[in-house]
């Protein structure tokens, strides 16, 4: 029955970080490799400000989301001349300097050694640690997420974003500041990752560089693209679909580095497949980046 | 000295690295990861044929080398010409080929396993004195090579007939075909000749430091780096594009400490794209389509 939950509560995790990113590569047409360098901030600021200062989590989880937005404005920086494939790999960039930052600055990070011991979350008072609070209280974060992204999508902010998937140079033409909502974008993308990552830390306890690299980022941006981008329930399929298909690979038997390996595989070929042959996905109406 | 020696080996490395991914980027216009893993299989081919079946030196490379290029030709063939003939978006390729990209690395993970290989079983030769620095004899031979296949492409590129089909290709596809240049076919050429490139350098580099499965998308991100700072289109900016990255990577060792190696070849892509995405001789990008 744990292993049941635990594998919802992870469900719920990568909701937050679908449907955070589907803001941007679905809604707003500029697909980031940086979402997991995103998430990896949040675990990290959060764990570091609990374990060093003792704060508790509610102010973990605070710092995670401040500090994940401000950074973005690095990123979304370069969105300002570069479009389509050119941003992409700018934000490949931006994944590998952070992702070297979490290895190699030892005495904040502690590197490939990982930061150990992270408490469980206590909110005013409510202890969480068995996995069923672990599940409401990440099944609250996946639905805040979703309430977030669905009320800006739907909104006048919204049809904007859609106006500059569309045709970028027209929205600016319709006076509307497109620079300005990609910032806001940005910025509301990478703080839903960034709380991605805090619960992710408090949940696990022990946090280190190799669960916030470039493979994560593809691992997520698979997630929106099978489930299907840009659309109400697509990222939520994905995230579904993504975290308990290869969990059936378990109960094969193989040796973990294998299966480890086995589930990349099949990641990698679903995203192929659907790019392929179903361009909007299992649930999606947009056919991405066509 | 030794500084400037191991810089510029490290940067006439990624300076053919650059070259190779320019002729696969320059024909298909999008930023193609499975360049990345034709790079690593190259390494694990010459693998196979020097340490498991024993081939002499260059019988070993010369198969290597086709291999490569059989395989570059192969994903060419059943990947990316039907998207292409589909139009398909620069972002929809890249997301293609990065899934490729997670298959065929995991295949490598599984077959021969994460820890690093070695190609030459001899044991460490004393290195030649050049300049009172240290290099190896594959050190030189790298730079040679580098040297000569440079020179050579440039003639190549300038004076024979492919050269000016690659160039028309790289243009706009549409005229060259319409100016009888056989679009489809070309591109096989052209993959065939960028992945058997990319195999050599993979051999050299992998002679002179051993091999592990990411080494790929390590070089293509220096070369793209290298790429980028250069400017596509331009021969010597790819050529000195390489240079300058790897000996600014072994100056900023020599200040802040070989770990942060790599964020410095990210900060100097993510500067270029913001500031001048074209390269230092590159011609404008294209604008955003109205």
């Amino acid at each position: 029955m744990d292993y049941l939950i635990h594998i919802l509560v992870l469900v719920c995790i990568f909701a937050v970080l679908t449907v955070s990113l589907d803001l941007l590569a679905g809604h707003m047409g500029s697909l980031s490799i940086a979402h997991a360098a995103f998430y990896g901030l949040g675990a990290y600021t959060s764990a570091l400000i609990v374990t060093r200062i003792g704060a508790p989590f509610v102010i973990g989880v605070a710092a995670g989301t401040v500090v994940a937005a401000a950074i973005s404005f690095i990123v979304s920086l370069p969105s300002l001349r570069l479009h389509d494939d050119y941003f992409v790999i700018a934000t490949f960039g931006f994944q590998m300097i952070l992702v070297s930052i979490f290895n190699n600055w030892m005495h904040v990070t502690r590197g490939p050694l990982g930061i150990p011991g992270i408490p469980q979350p206590v909110i005013f008072g409510w202890h969480i640690s068995s996995h069923a609070d672990f599940l409401i209280l990440a099944f609250v974060f996946a639905a805040f997420a979703y309430f977030v992204v669905y009320r800006l999508t739907s909104s006048p902010f919204g049809r904007v974003l859609h106006a500059i998937r569309e045709d970028e140079v027209f929205a600016q033409a319709l006076g509307k500041n497109t620079l300005r909502f990609k910032v806001t974008a940005f910025a509301v993308s990478a703080a839903l990752a960034a709380m991605a990552g805090s619960l992710y830390a408090h949940y696990i306890t022990y946090i280190d560089p190799t669960s916030f690299t470039v493979m994560e980022s593809i691992l997520v941006i698979s997630m929106v693209i099978i489930g299907g981008a840009g659309s109400t329930w697509g990222p939520l399929v994905g995230a579904v679909v993504l975290v308990t298909l290869p969990e059936a690979l378990r109960f094969v038997g193989l040796p973990s580095n294998v299966a480890a390996n086995l589930r990349q595989i099949f990641y990698g070929a679903l995203l192929v497949v659907m790019m392929m042959f179903r361009p909007r996905g299992l649930a999606g109406r947009y056919s991405f980046g066509r | 000295m030794q500084f400037v020696v191991n810089g510029l080996v490290t940067g006439a490395a990624y300076a053919l690295v650059a070259l190779s991914f320019s002729v696969v980027f320059r024909v298909g216009r999008f930023f193609n990861f499975t360049h990345a893993a034709v790079f690593t299989w190259a390494g694990y081919f010459g693998y196979l044929c020097w340490t498991i079946l024993g081939l002499s030196l260059w019988a070993g490379a010369l198969l290597s080398v086709c291999l490569s290029a059989v395989l570059g030709v192969l994903l060419e063939l059943s990947v990316y010409m039907p998207l292409h003939r589909r139009r398909a978006s620069g972002v929809v390729l890249l997301l293609v080929s990065l899934g490729l990209y997670t298959i065929m690395q995991n295949t490598i993970s599984m077959l021969f396993g994460d820890e690093i290989k070695r190609l030459s079983g001899n044991t460490v030769a004393e290195g030649l004195s050049v300049w009172g620095a240290r290099a190896t004899r594959i050190q030189l031979a790298i730079v040679i090579i580098c040297v000569v296949v440079f020179v050579a492409f440039g003639i190549l590129l300038r004076l024979s007939p492919f050269g000016t089909r690659l160039r028309a290709v790289a243009d706009d596809p549409d005229l060259a075909a319409i100016q009888g240049v056989q679009v489809h076919r070309f591109r096989l050429a052209a993959s065939a000749l960028g992945s058997g490139l990319a195999a050599v350098v993979s051999l050299l580099m992998g002679l002179d430091v051993g091999i592990t499965p990411t080494v790929g998308l390590n070089a293509l991100m220096m070369g793209v780096v290298a790429v980028i700072a250069g400017g596509v289109d331009s021969t010597p900016g790819i050529f000195l594009g390489g240079i300058l990255l790897g000996l600014a990577q072994h100056l900023g060792v020599w200040k802040i400490g070989t770990q942060w190696q790599d964020a410095i070849a990210f900060a100097v892509l993510i500067l270029f794209l913001v500031l001048r995405p074209q390269g230092f001789f590159g011609k404008p990008l294209r604008k955003a389509a109205v």
